[in-house]
């Protein structure tokens, strides 16, 4: 378990995603601000297409989610779970800054 | 060997002999019959009912129920300009004008009813006229060209349309009525007087009691017009409207029983005294009666169908038990109604309302008892119209005393009865309605595709409405109420709002006007924020994906990266090829870009081309190649104007009759970049062969020797829909500001992803309303919607420029914050197919992913983005 050093906290853009490559996978960390950090498995579980980080951020039922750019699945940012599809789940990643650099916590 | 089908022939092609084809249509029996219609009028079926129309647009496009082309899909042969001019019922064969015989099965009857002239001296002088046919309009046209005076013979419903079709076309007119009032089959004596005065107001002179004895030379007119009491009148053209009369010449000659006074004598199930004939409408005579409203033509149409259906089935066919005889209408702008004895009768009780003021008289007829509604006569006002007729069809004893009937006010869907007809063009009842809603049908659109209600004369689609909001509440689902959780108002109210107020920002927007949620957070959903971003861009036209407004946050999927994004993640790339045309050089640095990334290329239905497979990262670089080619973005990913597609017009073509490819590329060159509530689609057709196939599109323009002819709101796709013929023979500088009107008044009050088609079936009023808005100005904001258009053709920008030009907003486009710890990018996910690069995913995409408890708007989101 090594938290990974992916970028500098100015690079991340804010209200939106980007995908971090970590230790051999692609992660979606979206940044909202005074609201954290969330960091989730970039592939799009319903798709099996690496692009979650493109997706737009969205409030649903109190939960904050990220929906899928494909067909508009919408994943809870703070445990993957499908709001639509109880089936469908993405693997969240711990995410942290520690003095201007992000890390997300690679996992095996 | 094909096995011959059992041959259905029909009579007559106006409105229930179409009606009729409708109905075997729905049942599926146009499969099973080979069936053929014979018209004799020059169009297939038209609204009768509404004729006058025809001079309010000068076209009888609005009028049309159908085409040919209908017919040809059904499966249905349509023989127009062919009269049948015999029966032989004993060999079951029908003679058509021209000689030819075909053989039936079953042959029905909806030849309809001709106008009565009265048999006075002169009524065959020059532009004494009929008023039934498109062809009796073009003649009613062509003489008020050289008329001063008009007059109609008839005070009745037909005359008062006619009276009406008169005076739109600057005639001074007058009404000549036999009867001591106007409309003496309807009306009582008060009733009659107070639509009279009121007629009179609007400048039409009304004369009763007057019996027209010949018609003369005129001294000052062409006519002169004399009358029983000795006065005259002088008028240039006269219109008979004095009633109808069943045609039933056909049926006489074939010795087939008709009635003392005229009509095809019919059973309860529409059948003629010959075998396995009916008649259907006004032609035929039930029970003594003739039945002279298209209400009760279309339950013969019914009838008829579902006895057909019935037989060699198990099946029981509905039979004909009557119709009511009850109407309301607008005549010259007058409300008028009336139901069941009308007129009253013997020992009747009655209520009375005279408003002297507001110009309103009712009059409703009770019997001995006082208890039960027998009749009723509304002038002026006729707003409780559905709730009288609900009681006067259902008879249910009147609760308390029948005056309260008069002073409920306005009508209220709840007082109605599920069984309660709403729509009496094609008999749908409340609860009929209620069903459809509870069935998912939330939209208008949709109940009348379903349902039918209100898509026949239409004077039923306010309530209609009504019940459809009422049963969504009642359902506890939201009418007519937000875009979406975070917002109470619909895509209308917050384009207002942001204008009226100036927002051009998403966190001012939900701040002031949206929902808090419980948690605090003004994130919005993927509903409202691309709503929001599309609304902003139609007020401001500031670039799309803005970070220091915080518009790059709010776009959606293709918007958000400027490409179409495909299953497997990549993006497709279009650029503008206006009108389709392209030089050979232009061509070529496509086609060396495209090549050179390994795109896959095809041309798209706009006539532009499409290349699929670049990855995010790739955008920005493949932008920048064909931009420095000449190139600029298509727009291919935004809600906005995608295409002009064009034919070759005139300038090679040697049928065209104006520049289509020329106004094509103007065209587009003038809306590009406007975003609206959806994509939005034009073609141009440079002469009526419409080789561009512009009546498909939102904006279609076919060009006429005089000008162009504009069509609004048709659509391809899932839900085609016909163009409506909006205004002809306009000049290019005409055309532009209607377009511009059109569009920024769709871009106001249309719903989020609404496409024309829809807007122009939602908005109340449809196509008449539109034409007032845009053509009359009825709203005063013609130049406002001019100016937006101007401010938005004036700050178009290239979005692929502006990206360009901003190196550090590039960053976006990478496919990884960190890309120097990324690998290459996997190129074994893709195949070669006919020499070029496809995907090889194969379990994605919308058909094999289960999308499950999907809300509707993002499903529809997601089927959209695939369009």
């Amino acid at each position: 378990m090594n938290w990974i050093n992916v970028c500098n906290e100015a690079s991340m853009p804010k209200g939106t995603g980007i995908a971090a490559w970590v230790a051999g996978r692609a992660v979606a960390i979206f940044n909202l601000g005074d609201d954290g950090l969330f960091a989730l498995d970039n592939v799009d579980p319903a798709s099996g297409v690496s692009l979650l980080a493109r997706g737009l951020i969205c409030e649903i039922d109190g939960e904050l989610c990220v929906a899928s750019p494909l067909y508009k699945q919408h994943y809870r940012l703070d445990n993957g779970r499908c709001i639509e599809n109880a089936d469908l789940v993405v693997k969240p990643f711990d995410i942290k800054t520690e003095q201007g650099n992000v890390f997300v916590l690679a996992q095996s | 060997m094909a096995v011959s089908k059992p041959k259905l022939v029909v009579v007559g092609n106006g409105m229930v002999g179409h009606h009729f084809i409708e109905q075997l249509c729905s049942l599926g029996l146009n499969k099973t019959f080979d069936v053929h219609v014979f018209g004799e009028e020059p169009r297939p079926a038209y609204d009768r009912v509404q004729l006058s129309k025809y001079f309010e647009t000068g076209s009888a496009d609005l009028l049309m129920l159908t085409s040919a082309q209908d017919y040809q899909d059904w499966g249905i042969t349509l023989h127009l300009n062919t009269p049948i001019t015999a029966i032989d019922i004993a060999a079951k064969t029908v003679t058509s004008a021209q000689g030819d015989h075909y053989s039936y099965t079953r042959l029905v009857l909806a030849t309809g009813s001709f106008p009565f002239v009265p048999p006075i001296q002169g009524n065959d002088r020059a532009q004494c006229l009929v008023y039934r046919t498109i062809e009796d309009l073009e003649a009613i046209q062509a003489a008020a060209q050289n008329s001063q005076v008009g007059v109609v013979v008839g005070g009745g419903l037909l005359g008062l349309e006619a009276a009406n079709a008169m005076m739109q076309l600057g005639v001074k007119t007058h009404v000549v009525e036999f009867a001591p009032q106007l409309m003496p089959v309807q009306l009582n004596d008060k009733a009659g007087e107070l639509l009279c005065s009121k007629i009179e107001q609007l400048g039409v002179s009304v004369h009763t009691s007057k019996a027209t004895t010949a018609i003369i030379d005129g001294e000052t007119a062409m006519h002169r017009m004399t009358f029983n009491d000795e006065s005259c009148l002088e008028t240039d053209m006269i219109v008979f409207s004095a009633g109808i009369r069943p045609q039933d010449s056909l049926a006489r000659v074939s010795n087939i029983c008709i009635g003392e006074r005229g009509g095809i004598e019919i059973d309860d199930y529409c059948l003629t005294s010959a075998p396995d004939v009916y008649a259907i409408g006004e032609c035929a005579l039930w029970q003594q009666k003739i039945f002279g409203l298209v209400a009760p033509g279309y339950q013969m149409a019914r009838v008829v169908a579902s006895h057909i259906a019935s037989l060699g089935s198990n099946t029981v066919s509905q039979s004909f038990t009557g119709a009511d005889m009850s109407t309301k209408l607008k005549l010259l702008g007058v409300d008028v109604a009336a139901i069941g004895a009308s007129r009253g009768f013997d020992n009747a009780q009655f209520v009375e309302l005279s408003d002297n003021q507001a110009g309103i008289y009712k009059k409703l007829w009770l019997d001995e008892t006082g208890k039960y509604l027998k009749g009723a006569v509304l002038i002026g006002d006729n707003s409780d119209y559905s709730r009288l007729l609900d009681s006067y069809l259902s008879q249910d004893e009147i609760e308390g005393s029948a005056v309260e009937l008069l002073l409920a006010g306005a009508e209220n869907e709840a007082d109605l009865k599920d069984t309660s007809i709403v729509c009496s063009c094609h008999q749908v009842t409340k609860g009929d309605i209620v069903e459809a809603v509870t069935a998912g049908n939330h939209k208008m659109a949709e109940i009348k595709s379903c349902t039918r209600a209100a898509s026949g004369c239409g004077g039923c689609a306010p309530l209609v409405q009504k019940i459809i909001d009422q049963t969504l509440q009642a359902a506890g689902l939201d009418f007519n109420a937000g875009i979406c959780a975070h917002f109470d108002h619909d895509r209308q109210a917050l384009y207002h709002l942001c204008q009226v107020e100036g927002i051009n920002d998403f966190n001012t927007l939900i701040t002031l006007h949206g929902k808090p949620s419980a948690s605090g957070h003004a994130y919005g959903c993927d509903i409202c924020k691309p709503a929001a971003a599309s609304i902003f861009a139609s007020l401001q036209n500031h670039y799309v994906l803005d970070q220091n407004l915080g518009h790059v946050q709010l776009q959606d999927t293709n918007d958000a990266y400027l490409g179409n994004i495909q299953k497997d993640g990549t993006y497709s790339i279009v650029p503008r090829v206006a009108g389709g045309e392209i030089t050979p050089t232009k061509l070529i640095a496509m086609g060396q870009i495209a090549q050179e990334y390994d795109l896959y290329t095809k041309i798209t239905g706009g006539q532009r081309i499409d290349m699929f497979g670049a990855t995010l990262s790739q955008l920005p670089e493949i932008w920048k190649k064909l931009i420095d080619a000449g190139f600029e973005t298509g727009h291919a990913y935004g809600k906005s104007l995608r295409t002009v597609k064009s034919c070759v017009g005139s300038t090679w073509c040697r049928y065209g009759v104006q520049d289509a490819v020329g106004f094509a590329i103007d065209l587009e060159n003038r809306y590009k970049g406007l975003r609206s509530p959806h994509k939005l689609k034009f073609a141009v057709s440079g002469c009526t062969r419409e080789c561009a196939e512009a009546q498909s599109k939102d904006i279609g323009i076919i060009a006429t020797d005089k000008g162009w002819n504009l069509y609004v709101a048709g659509n391809g796709g899932m839900r085609p829909r016909h163009g409506d013929l909006f205004a002809t023979d306009l000049s290019t500088q005409d055309l532009y500001k209607y377009i511009d009107r059109i569009l920024m008044f769709y871009v106001k009050t249309a719903d989020k992803l609404q496409r024309t088609s829809i807007w122009m079936d939602s908005l109340e009023g449809g196509l008449a309303y539109l034409q007032s808005v845009v053509i009359d100005d009825a709203l005063g904001i013609n130049s406002i919607l001019e100016q937006q258009m101007d401010h938005i053709a004036a700050t178009y920008q290239c979005e692929w420029k502006t990206s360009l030009e901003q190196p550090a907003f590039l960053a976006r486009f990478n496919e990884f914050v960190n890309p120097s710890d990324a690998p290459e990018a996997d190129t074994s996910a893709y195949q070669r197919i006919r020499e070029q690069r496809f995907p090889s995913i194969k379990d994605a995409g919308a058909g094999t992913i289960a999308i499950k408890d999907i809300t509707d708007d993002a499903a529809q989101l997601a089927v959209e983005e695939l369009a």
